[in-house]
């Protein structure tokens, strides 16, 4: 099912949630929407689900208006944020929820209820759980629940609002391959909202940004990452420093830490810089510099093994350091929500940079 | 485009339950009432004037106020105690004892009365003590205090209670680190966090007593100017076939209770609101 | 945690002056409880049954008994499902919806909290009594509704009025509208949704409303005696049997029948305790 968003706009009272929202999105496709909390994702999301009403514009699913169809004329599966599963229900009564509704005339028997049930829990890897409730369950396999009961009734799109956002770091791995793999074997339209930018990045096909109820860019994990369309989105997928061209400039220059390279022998435009503050974080070195000129502090980010090339670093010592991709927006407007959006370290160049 | 106007939810049933409820709740509830307002009006107001500050009226006025007034008093005092006792400590019997402190509000009003009555008249099985010491309990105000404080026990217990329940121990930890005594720490840091709770229960008890009847009615001997309390003189103005006093005395009695559910709905906002912005 | 809290009782109270303090408190609490709570309760019973079980039991069956006992039962058995019906839709409106004017309709709901019994009594007296608004109109067609059962019901009715929605108000609004949304995405219809997820939800809360409501319901007197007309056989509930017998000095009589209301309180209180314990539990 292909999905068709047109100048879609939702206030709540005077919060502009969603405002004017364009977007398609093709049969099949893995989108996520990635955006702060307060961007308008889950909104935009709920629209399409038919959890909200729309203020105006339009939702159209194969070209056809679906704007004001009710939720289950919409055939959509949804995966709430806290799952939502029926406490009161087995696991196997919950994914045999929706089929058990279903008026006489539609409905499965019973045997092809438990069938159809049955390969559900397996493919989420739970069918052993199916007589347990809600309650003795692990988040994680929460999670895979509240998907198996979405696709129960063979919906054509599936939405799924911060699938992962209450697990920990290690469940939340496992499962981003697991969906990634379900979403391969039964190919359906699929969207879900994140405020996880790794998440986004390593799990969708297409990548849409959103910031303040607008939709800031849409393209692969690829281009969003590579070529952000503006400075919201180049420093909300990852860290970054932020230097001012000069004192009161709007013009501001950006560069991912990883872009610069440290010598301890100056080479090519290099600037001299203070060491400040190490970090080892795992496998990566975060260091913290002071530049020798502006007195600015900024980060630099390493592999570990380019740490050890770098040769013995302590506080103090003064190292080159090569500014090696520096990217610059100079819109206003934009440079204003960088600086309410910011991720990375701010600092500001006093004068005119390299 | 008329969809559009329409308000958007995601939830059925909302015309049906608001509808419903607004109807019921009208013929039930509020039509009944305007009725009594309306009732009161066919008489002048001078007449009116003259039924609610009739000297019977203001002193059976003074007697519901005074005596509720002492009850829920005696209940503000009694009721924290309990809830104390309640949690903090753990005794044999306790679930038995915290369950009981709901029987006034499970146990119809008459039986209370009659029980009471019987148990504090002069040759009852506790009255008897006190005519011994030369104090009547049934038939004076006294009496009527004690009814009192018997219906409006368990609200001081049961707002306390859970307050009490959820006060973080660290506070009190805190301030015996401090060096504070047992009963510094309850006085500074105990009683401020429950007082609200203690008044909420203290207004409650008293509200209900204002317009207590079923247990007052037997053990306060309804003498007029003495023991006459105001719901009492209402059905009597009744079987007098006087409607339109009978009116006029509910609606007094109805308008201070407003002001006083008002108060409190206004002082718990209040509360909750200063608590959130903590 | 619960160990830290065990590691504080015991320093709070196995220290000799926190012992004295703990029981005097306890006996305080006891005692108070004792004088006011326990001892009334015990001369209902004392009192019914001193002149020996054949004359408890023959007050019981007799005629008028009978027909109060009856009466009591009719008018919980109509008051409590129409009061519950309306606390479950009123509850639903007001705490799965946002709208204007919420806070002002739960105050309404409180209204018959704040009212006299004797006055709700007295409304429905001067709406529907032979000097009230609708009299020479029911007087007519010869209805009578005040010093009747349809009076007693009604007031009755307007007594209980608030208690079931009171109690699930707090429970629908924490259990908020994601599994009802959940069961719509599914498909399921509106009825589908009620009846599946949100009654097996709220069933604790709701029985303890009903336990509640039948409790006032059967028990409700100073409402009941305006209306009724204490009419012996026709329009007499337990609670003004009672009343009629004790004013009669027939204090064994009355004694009797105010143990089987002080026996269905019992049943209420521990009835009430099962409900909290299990809605604990889950």
């Amino acid at each position: 099912m292909g999905i068709t968003i047109k100048d879609v706009s939702k206030a709540f009272g005077n919060f502009p949630a969603v405002k004017e929202v364009n977007l398609e999105i093709p049969t099949g496709d893995f989108v996520a929407l990635l955006g702060p909390s307060g961007s308008g994702k889950t909104t935009l999301l709920r629209l399409i689900a038919g959890l909200e009403g729309l203020d105006s514009g339009g939702i159209f699913f194969n070209d056809k208006d679906y704007t004001y169809k009710t939720i289950k004329e919409r055939n959509v599966g949804f995966v709430f944020q806290n799952y939502a599963l029926f406490k009161h229900m087995t696991i196997f009564e919950n994914v045999a929820f929706g089929l058990k509704v279903r008026p006489r005339k539609t409905r499965p028997s019973k045997k092809e209820i438990a069938e159809k049930v049955n390969e559900l829990l397996k493919l989420v890897q739970l069918e052993q759980l199916a007589n347990r409730y809600p309650s003795q369950l692990s988040g994680g396999q929460r999670q895979r629940i509240a998907l198996a009961r979405a696709l129960a009734v063979e919906p054509e799109v599936l939405l799924l609002d911060e699938p992962f956002g209450a697990l920990d770091a290690k469940v939340r791995q496992e499962l981003r391959h697991w969906l990634r793999e379900i979403h391969q074997r039964l190919n359906i339209t699929t969207i879900f909202v994140t405020h996880d930018q790794e998440e986004a990045l390593e799990m969708a096909d297409t990548v849409v940004v959103m910031n303040q109820g607008k939709i800031e860019q849409i393209g692969s994990p690829e281009e969003v990452y590579q070529k952000p369309a503006n400075a919201f989105v180049y420093s909300f997928l990852g860290r970054v420093n932020e230097f001012r061209d000069y004192e009161g400039s709007d013009a501001i220059s950006y560069i991912r830490p990883h872009e610069i390279a440290l010598r301890k022998f100056s080479q090519g435009n290099s600037i001299l810089s203070e060491v400040s503050h190490i970090h080892i974080i795992g496998s990566t070195v975060r260091i913290e510099l002071r530049r020798q000129d502006t007195g600015v502090l900024f980060e630099s980010e390493m592999s570990i093994e380019q740490y050890h090339n770098l040769g013995p670093v302590k506080r103090g010592d003064i190292l080159f350091a090569e500014f090696k991709n520096i990217v610059v927006f100079d819109s206003i407007s934009e440079n204003k929500k960088t600086h309410e959006a910011k991720m990375g370290i701010r600092n500001t160049l006093k004068s005119k940079l390299i | 485009m008329a969809n559009k106007k329409k308000r958007h939810r995601v939830l059925p049933g909302f015309g049906l339950s608001i509808g419903y409820t607004l109807i019921y709740l009208s013929l039930m509830v509020l039509i009944p009432i305007a009725f009594l307002f309306l009732k009161a009006s066919t008489i002048s107001l001078a007449e009116f004037w003259e039924t609610v500050t009739d000297e019977r009226v203001v002193a059976s006025y003074k007697l519901t106020i005074y005596t509720s007034f002492i009850a829920a008093l005696i209940n503000a005092v009694f009721g924290t105690l309990i809830a104390w006792v309640l949690v903090r400590y753990d005794f044999y019997g306790k679930r038995i004892i915290d369950a009981l402190v709901d029987l006034p509000f499970a146990l119809p009003t008459a039986v209370a009365g009659i029980a009471l009555t019987t148990i504090y008249a002069p040759n009852g099985w506790i009255g008897k003590y006190f005519e011994a010491m030369g104090i009547k309990v049934a038939y004076t105000p006294l009496g009527i205090m004690v009814a009192l404080t018997f219906i409006g026990l368990p609200f001081v217990v049961r707002s306390v209670q859970p307050v009490l329940h959820d006060l973080d121990r660290q506070y009190e930890e805190a301030a015996s680190t401090l060096g504070a005594s047992g009963s510094q720490i309850f006085v500074k840091i105990i009683l401020p966090a429950i007082f609200p709770a203690i008044l909420t229960g203290f207004a409650l008890a008293f509200a209900r007593a204002l317009g207590e009847y079923g247990s007052v009615v037997f053990i306060s001997g309804n003498m007029p100017m003495k023991t006459e309390i105001v719901p009492l003189l209402i059905i009597t103005k009744l079987e007098q076939f006087n409607y339109a006093g009978a009116a006029a005395i509910a609606v007094v009695m109805l308008v201070f209770s407003f002001v006083l559910l008002f108060l409190i709905n206004f002082w718990q906002w209040k509360t909750t609101k200063k608590y959130q912005m903590n | 945690m619960i160990v830290q809290e065990l590691r504080e009782k015991n320093i709070k109270t196995n220290t000799e002056p926190g012992l004295l303090k703990k029981w005097v408190l306890i006996t305080i609490a006891l005692g108070f409880l004792g004088l006011f709570i326990l001892v009334p309760l015990i001369a209902v019973f004392s009192e019914g049954l001193n002149k020996g079980i054949e004359l408890y039991f023959a007050s019981l069956t007799e005629r008028d008994a009978l027909s109060a006992i009856k009466l009591t039962l009719l008018t919980a058995a109509i008051t409590i499902p129409v009061n519950t019906i309306f606390g479950v839709l009123a509850a639903w409106g007001i705490t799965k919806f946002n709208f204007r004017g919420k806070n002002i309709l739960i105050t309404l709901i409180d209204i018959p909290f704040a009212v006299s019994p004797v006055i709700a009594g007295l409304v429905f007296v001067l709406m529907f009594g032979s000097q009230g608004v609708l009299g020479p109109f029911l007087e007519a067609n010869e209805i009578k509704i005040i010093f009747a059962v349809p009076g007693i019901i009604l007031a009755t009715i307007f007594v209980t009025f608030p208690f079931v929605v009171r109690e699930l108000l707090p429970i629908m609004e924490e259990q908020g509208t994601e599994e009802e949304q959940a069961a719509i995405t599914l498909g399921a219809s509106g009825w589908q949704m009620f009846f599946r997820v949100t009654l097996p939800n709220i069933k604790w809360g709701l029985l303890y409303g009903v336990i509640l409501c039948n409790a006032r319901a059967m028990g409700e007197f100073g409402a009941v005696s305006v209306v009724s007309g204490h009419i012996r056989g026709l329009t007499n509930t337990i609670p003004l049997h009672v009343e009629i017998l004790y004013n009669e000095y027939n204090f064994t009589a009355a004694f009797a029948a105010a143990s089987l209301l002080a026996l269905l309180a019992i049943l209420t209180l521990i009835l009430k305790s099962l409900v909290e314990w299990k809605t604990r539990k889950h």
